[in-house]
């Protein structure tokens, strides 16, 4: 069907469109986000030591080392090392494939996170999220963190209906897709 | 130069990261990276000062200098032409800076007549006459310790200072360390946090070294080493285990320790037994090793009089025993100090008020609990608990002898007091040179206040 058929086949639904553009906001808030922490890494950085007492800065120009959230290329880490460890001991995942979903995670929520926002792609957004999210649901599953299976599981959810929603879908630039 | 590359390298970074991700990224490094001293003081406000001593130790003070702000290297001295060579033309090349070199101090003194201060980093024998001279010159002076070889010697330069009115910095470089004023001005004084020190105990162990040789062709012919007091190449070199030129291990590493020892303490000995020999470099005259007890007449928190130990030791054959620190052991508590931050640690005893609000108003960092502790290695806890282990949260991001350097310089320009005059290191020098005397003398000697009052 092309788009000017669609749109046109697709009755007005405000209540619709409403919902979609809630699910469509948090979804990419939640694919965005959750891509650009995996540039996160906790620094050291300096500051002057603050007297507790006089509330001054020492004079004798004492630095404390404080930790502060910092982002950078170099601190990509597709999911903790620990969990990390426990996916390299499952005979069921090959390292090479492992691998590839690692380098490929963080970029693709970040990407697919915008596209959703932005209206490029969404339904191609939102069904390449759901499977990047059945990707990690297999991992979870085979080292039994059952809590983590039922919380992509409410992701998956979330985006099936969005995908039902779509159609509802209004201010994207590119509605193709 | 390098820390101005270093200084843009991390501009362009940071920019360059923002720009592309629309984020504020920025690197833990770059954060923690030493500043660089841009030249930002007009020349006519910068003090002029000229290094005398262009050896290892004049070396570790120019990388210090040259990244303090407001301050200007115009001549160098030292006897050896490879050394001053060395100097003046890595200045040239690595920081685009002429300086006048000269082998005789006295010619560079009546010659350079715009000087503000000198840096005194010769061997020990020559301090007393460097020193001295450049302040009878109208200089300000920074010296490396030790004061002298001789008590006279030191004496000699707090009676030169008080007469010229000028400044004489020693060089006890951890006076002026934030972390070592840190521990000393809040957890000691303020807090008490380590309840009545009872020990303290001290040490630097450094592998064994071989002697420094010269290959002939930059060596110094025998009238000039004579002209300058010494015997040859050889003693020359190696100058520090000679009694003519040095005061040995005890001075050159001692000195700073036991130095924090009447620091921290805030009184002088008032004895010292000491062992020590030749027992291993049998071409030297210095002894290798040498152990010393000092006992100190403390007043406790609840103002009891009291007597305290301090163990020192130095060991030049072996780096055993974990490196180099100050360790400071109290009812409460207890600290290992260090120049050296990773070798830095504090101890709660078991029985001591929780550090909790320490921990929560940043004096502290814990490091370890005792659980975790205790599952590292099985001991026999009936003899000792195993402590809760804290760091210390203080650091500073500059050359190790930067800050003492930058007290000096803010003392000229009247911005601070000296952290360690000479008349206070000469008490210092004054019971460490009585160690000495014990070793050689085989038994406990008495300190008195005639012995380090100037």
């Amino acid at each position: 069907m092309s788009e000017q058929n669609e749109t046109a086949a697709t009755p007005k639904n405000w209540d619709a469109t409403l919902a979609f553009w809630l699910l469509r906001g948090w979804l990419g808030l939640r694919a965005v986000m959750t891509g650009l922490e995996k540039y996160a890494a906790m620094g050291k950085v300096m500051k002057p030591w603050v007297d507790p007492k006089t509330g001054q800065v020492d004079a004798g120009g004492a630095m404390v080392e404080a930790t502060q959230k910092v982002y950078g290329l170099g601190n990509y880490a597709a999911i903790p090392q620990s969990m990390q460890d426990k996916f390299a001991a499952e005979p069921l995942l090959p390292a090479f494939m492992l691998k590839i979903f690692y380098a490929v995670l963080g970029p693709a929520l970040i990407i697919l996170g915008l596209m959703l926002w932005l209206g490029i792609g969404t339904r191609v957004s939102l069904f390449l999220q759901g499977l990047l999210y059945i990707g990690l649901t297999a991992g979870l599953i085979m080292i039994k963190a059952d809590d983590g299976v039922a919380w992509l599981a409410i992701h998956v959810v979330l985006i099936a209906y969005a995908l039902t929603l779509a159609k509802y879908n209004q201010f994207a630039v590119l509605k193709k897709w | 130069m390098a820390s101005e590359l270093d200084f843009s390298r991390r501009g362009f970074l940071t920019t360059a990261m923002a720009a592309g991700a629309g984020l504020a990224l920025q690197s833990a490094r770059a954060e923690t990276a030493p500043a660089a001293a841009p030249a930002t003081t007009p020349p006519s406000n910068r003090i002029r000062y000229a290094l005398i001593g262009c050896g290892e130790e004049g070396n570790v003070l120019l990388d210090a200098l040259l990244r303090i702000e407001g301050i200007e290297i115009v001549a160098i001295c030292d006897i050896w032409k490879y050394a001053r060579d060395r100097v003046q033309k890595g200045l040239k090349k690595n920081n685009n800076i002429e300086v006048n070199a000269y082998e005789d101090f006295e010619e560079l003194l009546a010659k350079e007549k715009d000087l503000q201060a000198a840096i005194v980093a010769s061997p020990d024998f020559w301090h007393a006459p460097h020193s001295n001279t450049c302040l009878k010159h109208g200089l300000h002076v920074y010296c490396e310790k030790m004061m002298s070889n001789t008590m006279d010697g030191a004496r000699s330069m707090v009676k030169a200072m008080k007469e010229t009115g000028k400044l004489l910095q020693i060089g006890h470089q951890r006076r002026s360390n934030p972390r070592y004023r840190f521990v000393l001005n809040y957890l000691l004084h303020d807090l008490k946090l380590f309840g009545r020190l009872t020990a303290a105990n001290a040490q630097w162990n450094r592998a064994v070294t071989p002697d420094r040789g010269a290959a002939k062709a930059i060596s110094m012919k025998p009238d000039l080493l004579a002209k300058y007091g010494y015997e040859d190449m050889y003693k020359f070199r190696n100058w520090r285990w000679f009694k003519k030129y040095g005061g040995g291990p005890l001075s050159d590493l001692g000195a700073h320790q036991i130095d924090i020892f009447n620091w921290f303490f805030d009184v002088m000995p008032v004895s010292v037994t000491a062992s020590g020999g030749v027992d291993y470099y049998k071409e030297h005259e210095w002894f290798d090793n040498a152990m010393c007890i000092y006992e100190y007449k403390l007043t406790s928190p609840d103002n009891q009089p009291y007597t305290a130990r301090a163990f020192y030791q130095v060991q030049t054959t072996t780096s055993a025993g974990g490196g180099y620190f100050e360790y400071f052991m109290g009812d409460q508590g207890s600290i290992k100090l260090s120049e050296n931050p990773s070798i830095t640690q504090l101890f709660r005893e078991a029985n001591a008020p929780d550090w909790a609000e320490f921990i929560q108003k940043n004096y502290v960092m814990l490091k370890k609990s005792p659980a975790a502790a205790e599952a590292d290695v099985k001991v026999d806890v009936r003899e000792s608990k195993v402590l809760e282990t804290y760091a210390l949260p203080v650091t500073f991001n500059k050359a190790i002898h930067q800050p003492h350097l930058e007290n000096f310089f803010d003392a000229i320009r009247g911005k601070a007091k000296l952290n360690c005059p000479a008349d206070e290191a000469f008490r210092s020098e004054s019971v460490i040179h009585k160690a000495s005397e014990a070793i050689a003398a085989r038994k406990t000697l008495e300190i008195t206040p005639a012995d380090y009052e100037a």
